[in-house]
């Protein structure tokens, strides 16, 4: 769960090559693609990343099962959507097929986040990506790019500048709507 | 939500304690001013905010990056892989061909060689700052010359002597391959006198030489400048 709360790649990598082949074994049984166990993978592995990252996942957790349920229960849910209603499931009865309420919760954070993340350029997900989600230091994140350090500094603090006055008009056109 | 501005020094001490890298000192200061203010916490919590969906952004890229990984690995693993030696044949003959008849001309290499782009000005935050010179400035850091040399054209209309402006223009252009844009404006530079002469000279020339203008390269009065003229002298010997 350290590594998780990290962002360590080596530990998402690891449990991405460890779980991926049972998520994937479900989805192909059960008319899916490989692509599409990727995608409903990837989601449980954002779920579970955001778990530990807001310490409601206890470290005695087991991954696996986790990443499994979330993403059958993804793959289930688009099974029954207006498109797939005809296909038969084959269910895999290893675990109980119900929704968490706190998973819910946290998917419509993760649409929130995102929705924030789509507020920034190119320019600024490259440098506050490097700085708060690979952890690397200001004098690293300079050197890649090749400019000063003092510059990052700047440009990282524009950006985020940036995502708060895009916040604040939110709010305040929220606050106008109200009155 | 606080309306004010927050200057630096506030928005990095916030990151700081969000991050878990504030000293234990300063933590508990900072605490018994989150106690005491609710404006403070609530500026804590929407850059916790952002924090988290910048991480999240990362976390969407790299688990798109291992899900590549692993269907690349899969392709290598298949039959496939015996065909891959003639692809591989394929491509080198065919890389032969492109190069044959794309390959750069003398004064192309030449150029390759000498030309390292101006590395910009310092872009750091003041009250006076212009901020639409420096955002063009992080652009042009960052590699996006076009939007750079745009931003930077647009203020040229309100201050046309601007030679810094019209520095960094030419430097853009230049730096996108854009030789013939860049000589005039360097050119305009180099006959002057002011902070940028002996640099504009420089570049001047390595836009002829980029241009295939030989007579104008050698032309360039740069042999004797301290800082430029041996390497003046070097590309001169070359052409």
């Amino acid at each position: 769960m350290d590594g998780l709360r990290r962002n360590d790649a080596a530990t998402l990598r690891a449990l991405y090559m460890q779980h991926f082949p049972t998520v994937c074994g479900f989805v192909l049984r059960n008319s899916g693609t490989t692509r599409d166990a990727e995608d409903v993978f990837q989601e449980a592995m954002t779920v579970l990343w955001l778990k530990a990252k807001e310490e409601a996942l206890q470290d005695a957790s087991d991954p696996g099962a986790f990443l499994f349920r979330v993403a059958k229960n993804k793959w289930l849910d688009h099974l029954r959507s207006a498109a797939h209603r005809h296909m038969k499931v084959v269910h895999d009865e290893r675990l109980p097929d119900h929704h968490d309420e706190a998973d819910a919760g946290l998917e419509q954070r993760i649409v929130r986040l995102r929705g924030v993340y789509d507020k920034l350029d190119e320019k600024c997900r490259n440098v506050l990506d490097r700085f708060y989600f690979e952890r690397k230091d200001l004098a690293a994140i300079a050197d890649e790019m090749g400019v000063g350090e003092e510059s990052i500094r700047t440009i990282k603090y524009r950006c985020m500048m940036r995502l708060r006055a895009f916040r604040r008009a939110i709010a305040g056109e929220e606050g106008n709507n109200e009155r | 939500m606080n309306k004010g501005a927050l200057d630096r020094d506030r928005f990095e001490a916030i990151e700081a304690y969000v991050l878990g890298t504030m000293p234990q000192a300063e933590r508990a200061r900072f605490e018994q001013e989150l106690a005491a203010s609710p404006a403070l916490r609530a500026e804590l919590e929407l850059q916790r905010e952002h924090i988290r969906a910048v991480e999240l952004g990362g976390m969407d890229r790299l688990l798109k990056e291992i899900g590549h990984e692993g269907r690349v690995s899969e392709r290598r693993s298949t039959p496939w892989t015996a065909y891959l030696k003639y692809a591989a044949a394929v491509a080198l003959l065919l890389g032969v061909a492109v190069w044959a008849f794309m390959r750069p001309t003398a004064h192309e290499r030449i150029f390759a060689a000498h030309y390292t782009a101006d590395p910009g000005l310092p872009v750091a935050m003041g009250a006076s700052d212009d901020h639409a010179f420096h955002d063009a400035m992080v652009a042009y850091k960052l590699g996006d010359l076009a939007e750079a040399r745009n931003a930077w054209t647009a203020l040229l209309h309100s201050d046309p002597q601007n030679d810094t402006l019209r520095y960094y223009i030419a430097s853009a252009a230049l730096a996108m391959g854009d030789a013939n844009a860049a000589i005039p404006a360097f050119g305009e530079l180099a006959d002057g006198h002011s902070a940028f002469t002996a640099k504009a000279r420089w570049y001047l020339l390595l836009a002829y030489v980029r241009a295939g203008e030989v007579a104008k390269a050698k032309g360039v009065a740069l042999d004797d400048d301290p800082v430029y003229g041996e390497r003046a002298r070097a590309i001169k010997a070359e052409l």
